[in-house]
């Protein structure tokens, strides 16, 4: 009796889903699929042939082969990973003092609030354009720098390897610390004020309380902030895009960059489905393991 | 060492005075509870004794230092808070040895005197366990016992009980007073439950909107209030107060009370005391202390309640909206209609009408 009802309910919510199951066919699985199909040939839109017909164009795995081996593609890896390493600490640190620094009330807070969380707000092609014109040779950044040195500074900030990438890098630090500020502060209102209060009672210093109370408090919203931030700087591209495009040569030429410049230049799509849904498939992999690790 | 000088503290935040002068002395060892209604300034006054507050005017003083400026975690206090502040992300053995740890002691000394106040706490089986989880009174016991492994000369609860239920805090008060007389430390106790105060303190201090209204041992505040917020926040039902006009009578000064007559004739001593003052005075008796009257002058009013609860009867007589109360012991039959009360004269208090202060001493 009620196996049977449970199960016609088990039928009726079926049908009742049925529209959302096939949406997300379509939006998710089905262009999964299609990657995949094209990843496995050497179809591209230069054939003139529907990518239904790819098939014609099966090339034996070649284009993973040829992945493994791209120097260009794990060049850029390196430099995505040098990003993240470099600018997730950074913005991590920046924002657990900004937030530290807002957790008690001071004159202006309301202000300085406002101000710290603008940059999140700006949308990164402008930001991008705004940080091409700041690292010109004759930009403001080269005045200030050569208002402090008391010497003239006339960097080319933005057409030199190392000082592209370094611009590059000041721009997402800019950009997102204000979102590592604004979980890290939630995270701070939430550590009890009696706890805090009865470790200094107990003879516990700043440091001490920090470390005893607040980072043990707060580790799941800082594991939280440091995964979405290192995402983000794994896809990093708009911004970047803008103030360099990738260049000089390839100095700030990231995952990004490099799927989108192989796409628009060479073409090449079964190539650049193999790397797509390769990424794809180790990202996933490492996520679930992460997640699991977290869940402990 | 451990003594508690409060000179002319005052306590002002923004517009709102929260203590308006205080001065007390508490001693070396002493248990005092600081008592009065929620508002009152109690918790603001212990919270300036740790250090979590400064005062805005007048100081405090351990012994002879004054401890202006000297931060919370160098005041040598033992804190208690109301719901514990327990660190729940540790264990119980952390929790304990949280305090000697920050302060750097040796590791062997640590261990020594952790284990030793879990035996004490009888806490030693649970040393292994998460502090999250474990049920209100070991709550209790270690977080007295994470301050108490400390040895501070002074030790500051707040309101511990409150978070307790009725059966489970008669308990909690045989145990703290018990672990009081262990450690032999000066405590300050802050409370809004009489009961408490009356079986665990020394000493008592009665709050009242900021100001300290009395400070004495319980049977003092119970027998001997100040004034009429004291007479009526101590005991349950607290002292029945009836304004009233002093007059002369055949036998003696006594008070008309208006409607409810008037008053047996006062004791001779409380009389003296009261023809130096304004005859607009508030006549005081104890619930408990009354009896009832068969002949001779007695206040004669209707019985509007009675409430039977075994062990005690509890009159209610009089205006239904401000009842006389009455207590007696067992069941006395009582009649219906009028009844007839006497207070006994001697426990009889008077107070002045305009400042509500008490008349004549014990």
């Amino acid at each position: 009796m009620t196996t049977q009802v449970s199960r016609d309910g088990a039928r009726l919510g079926f049908r009742l889903t049925l529209p959302a199951q096939i949406l997300v066919l379509f939006i998710a699985l089905f262009p999964l699929l299609m990657q995949l199909y094209i990843s496995l040939t050497d179809w591209s839109p230069l054939t003139g042939a529907q990518w239904t017909r790819a098939w014609e164009y099966w090339n034996n795995f070649l284009n993973y082969v040829d992945l493994v081996q791209d120097r260009k593609l794990w060049g850029s890896i390196g430099r995505t990973l040098l990003i993240i390493a470099v600018c997730v600490p950074i913005e991590f640190f920046l924002g657990l003092m900004l937030a530290t620094l807002f957790v008690d009330d001071f004159p202006g807070k309301r202000v300085a609030y406002s101000i710290l969380i603008a940059p999140m707000m700006v949308v990164p092609a402008v930001a991008g354009y705004m940080f091409f014109m700041l690292f010109q040779s004759g930009g403001p950044v080269n005045d200030l720098l050569s208002w402090f040195t008391a010497e003239p500074v006339a960097i080319a900030w933005l057409s030199q390897p190392n000082t592209a990438l370094i611009a590059v890098m000041v721009a997402d630090i800019w950009q997102w610390t204000p979102l590592m500020f604004l979980i890290l502060l939630a995270g701070l209102v939430g550590v009890p004020e009696d706890q805090m209060k009865a470790a200094s009672l107990l003879g516990a210093n700043a440091v001490q309380r920090f470390f005893t109370i607040v980072i043990p408090r707060m580790k799941t919203i800082m594991i939280i902030a440091l995964s979405i931030r290192v995402i983000e700087c794994l896809k990093i591209f708009d911004t970047l895009y803008i103030m360099t495009g990738g260049g000089p040569g390839d100095a700030t030429q990231t995952l990004s960059v490099y799927i989108y410049d192989i796409t628009q230049n060479d073409l090449i799509w079964g190539y650049v489905a193999a790397i797509a849904l390769a990424i794809l498939i180790v990202l996933s992999v490492l996520c679930v393991w992460a997640m699991k690790r977290m869940a402990r | 060492m451990s003594q508690i000088r409060l000179e002319n503290l005052v306590k002002r935040f923004g517009g709102f005075t929260a203590l308006k002068t205080m001065d007390l002395t508490i001693g070396d060892g002493e248990f005092m509870a600081l008592l009065g209604p929620s508002g009152c300034g109690k918790s603001t006054t212990m919270n300036m004794i740790a250090g979590m507050e400064a005062p805005t005017e007048g100081r405090i003083l351990f012994g002879d230092r004054d401890m202006a400026g000297v931060p919370m975690g160098a005041r040598g206090v033992g804190f208690v808070f109301q719901n514990y502040a327990i660190f729940t992300h540790m264990s119980v053995r952390r929790n304990l040895d949280y305090g000697l740890r920050m302060t750097g002691r040796p590791a062997d000394e640590v261990k020594k005197r952790t284990e030793a106040m879990a035996e004490l706490l009888g806490l030693t089986p649970l040393l292994d366990r998460p502090a999250a989880g474990l049920s209100v009174n070991i709550l209790q016991r270690l977080a007295i016992g994470r301050s108490a492994v400390m040895e501070p000369a002074i030790f500051l609860l707040d309101e511990p009980l409150s978070n307790v239920d009725a059966i489970f805090r008669a308990v909690m008060r045989t145990e703290l007073k018990s672990l009081q007389r262990q450690f032999r430390q000066t405590m300050v106790y802050v409370t809004h439950d009489q009961l408490e105060a009356m079986t665990m303190a020394d000493r008592i201090a009665v709050m009242d909107h900021g100001v300290l209204q009395q400070v004495g041992t319980p049977l003092d505040v119970y027998n001997a209030p100040a004034n009429t917020f004291v007479a009526r926040f101590i005991g349950s039902p607290g002292m029945n107060l009836c304004p009233g006009l002093l007059v002369e009578s055949d036998a003696g000064l006594a008070v008309d009370l208006g409607p409810r007559g008037v008053t047996p004739p006062l004791p001779a001593a409380l009389a003296a005391a009261a023809r130096k003052a304004p005859r607009e005075v508030i006549y005081g008796f104890r619930p408990e202390e009354v009896q009832l009257a068969n002949s001779g002058p007695a206040l004669r009013l209707p019985l509007v309640l009675a409430e039977r609860i075994g062990a005690r009867t509890i009159l209610h007589l009089g205006d239904p909206d401000n009842a006389i109360k009455a207590v007696f012991q067992g069941n006395p039959a009582i009649a219906d209609g009028n009844v007839a009360i006497q207070p006994v004269p001697d426990r009889v208090r008077l107070f002045d009408q305009a400042t509500g202060t008490a008349i004549g001493g014990m």
